[in-house]
């Protein structure tokens, strides 16, 4: 468990530590890297707490989507069309139902861990 | 077999995590500098505004202030003219305090006088450097120094009276004097014996050949009647 989180701090740390400046034109596609990292990230706890996790799809999923939201919204920027406005509405509303789902089936366990105990 | 996996999946998921940590962490550092970006800007824009806002009132304040002291002058010199008249005695006090007046620029002088123009030399397209042919304020320096040595009574470049506190300094391309700035063509006016300043400025191996031979373009002409402003006024 701890090797995940050691990765999360030292991930943290470069990010701020990292000192270089990205055209305002850009931050558009970090916005979307940030919204396809979380989407992915709770698209796999979800995925582990229903017991279809698999590896390959979960880390396959994380960068592909990355990349993928990332090219729409380059695409969108040199069309003029707010491209990436489609990915962060695609990757909110996934986000929201993951959670909805992880917090589901959380609280079933939790009533049936109660039931059980009783 | 099974460890194995366990393992791979661990190192997997750690580097997912560092990706995460990372865009996250540099996205938040990102808007943090855009958000002190904004406040700094918005600050400096304020405080320039009030600066401006202090400025204008500064220079009202000073037309006022000085309108005020040429009233008083004109005041004390009507007194004095009555004492003058007056008692005998006191008339050469007066005429003193009025040749030390015209020195420091107090009030306007009239009378015959010297005038020495200073023109940038034509441009020279052998010539890399501009410095080589345009006026610099040492000129300007140089004349007025000259002519204040040949008995100047009173000196004003394009205009500006130069009094005992005046300053005259290089801006660039232009001259700035009591900060007011002029460019070239500088107009330098004496009032004082018209030949006595001439002879003292063209003086063979003098200022006017120095300064000739510095690709300056100079004209000299003497005045019969010279009005110049006193330093309130110009």
């Amino acid at each position: 468990m701890w090797l995940p989180l050691l990765g999360l701090i030292l991930g943290i740390s470069l990010g701020l530590m990292t000192d270089f400046q990205i055209p305002s034109a850009y931050e558009n596609y970090l916005s979307i890297a940030v919204l396809a990292a979380l989407d992915t990230l709770f698209g796999g706890i979800r995925a582990q707490l229903q017991q279809v996790y698999d590896d390959k799809v979960f880390v396959s999923g994380f960068f592909f989507n990355i990349a993928l939201a990332a090219a729409l919204a380059f695409l969108g920027v040199h069309l003029g069309v707010d491209l990436y406005l489609a990915a962060i509405f695609a990757f909110g509303v996934r986000l929201f139902q993951n959670i909805a789902v992880i917090r589901r089936i959380l609280l079933t366990r939790w009533a049936d861990k109660g039931l059980s105990s009783k | 077999m099974n460890n194995k996996t366990v393992n791979r999946g661990k190192i997997i998921l750690s580097v997912v995590s560092l990706t995460l940590g990372f865009i996250l962490a540099f996205s938040f550092s990102v808007s943090q500098n855009r958000n002190q970006e904004v406040a700094v800007n918005s600050a400096t824009f304020g405080q320039t505004e009030s600066v401006r806002q202090e400025l204008i009132e500064q220079k009202e304040r000073n037309k006022e202030l000085s309108e005020e002291l040429r009233d008083v002058q004109e005041t004390i010199r009507e007194y004095e003219q009555q004492a003058g008249s007056n008692t005998s005695s006191l008339d050469e006090l007066v005429k003193e305090a009025e040749a030390l007046r015209l020195l420091t620029g107090e009030v306007s002088v009239k009378g015959e006088g010297y005038r020495v123009q200073l023109e940038d030399g034509e441009y020279d397209p052998d010539q890399v450097n501009p410095n080589d042919y345009i006026v610099h304020e040492g000129h300007v320096f140089m004349v007025i120094n000259e002519l204040k040595i040949a008995g100047a009574e009173a000196v004003s470049v394009n205009g500006k009276r130069i009094h005992e506190t005046s300053y005259i300094r290089c801006t660039g391309p232009v001259i700035t004097v009591d900060g007011e700035t002029f460019p070239a063509p500088f107009i330098i006016e004496a009032i004082g014996n018209s030949s006595t300043l001439s002879e003292a400025v063209e003086l063979s191996g003098g200022i006017l050949d120095q300064l000739k031979g510095q690709q300056i373009r100079i004209q000299t002409e003497k005045v019969s009647e010279l009005m110049m402003l006193s330093m309130h006024e110009s």
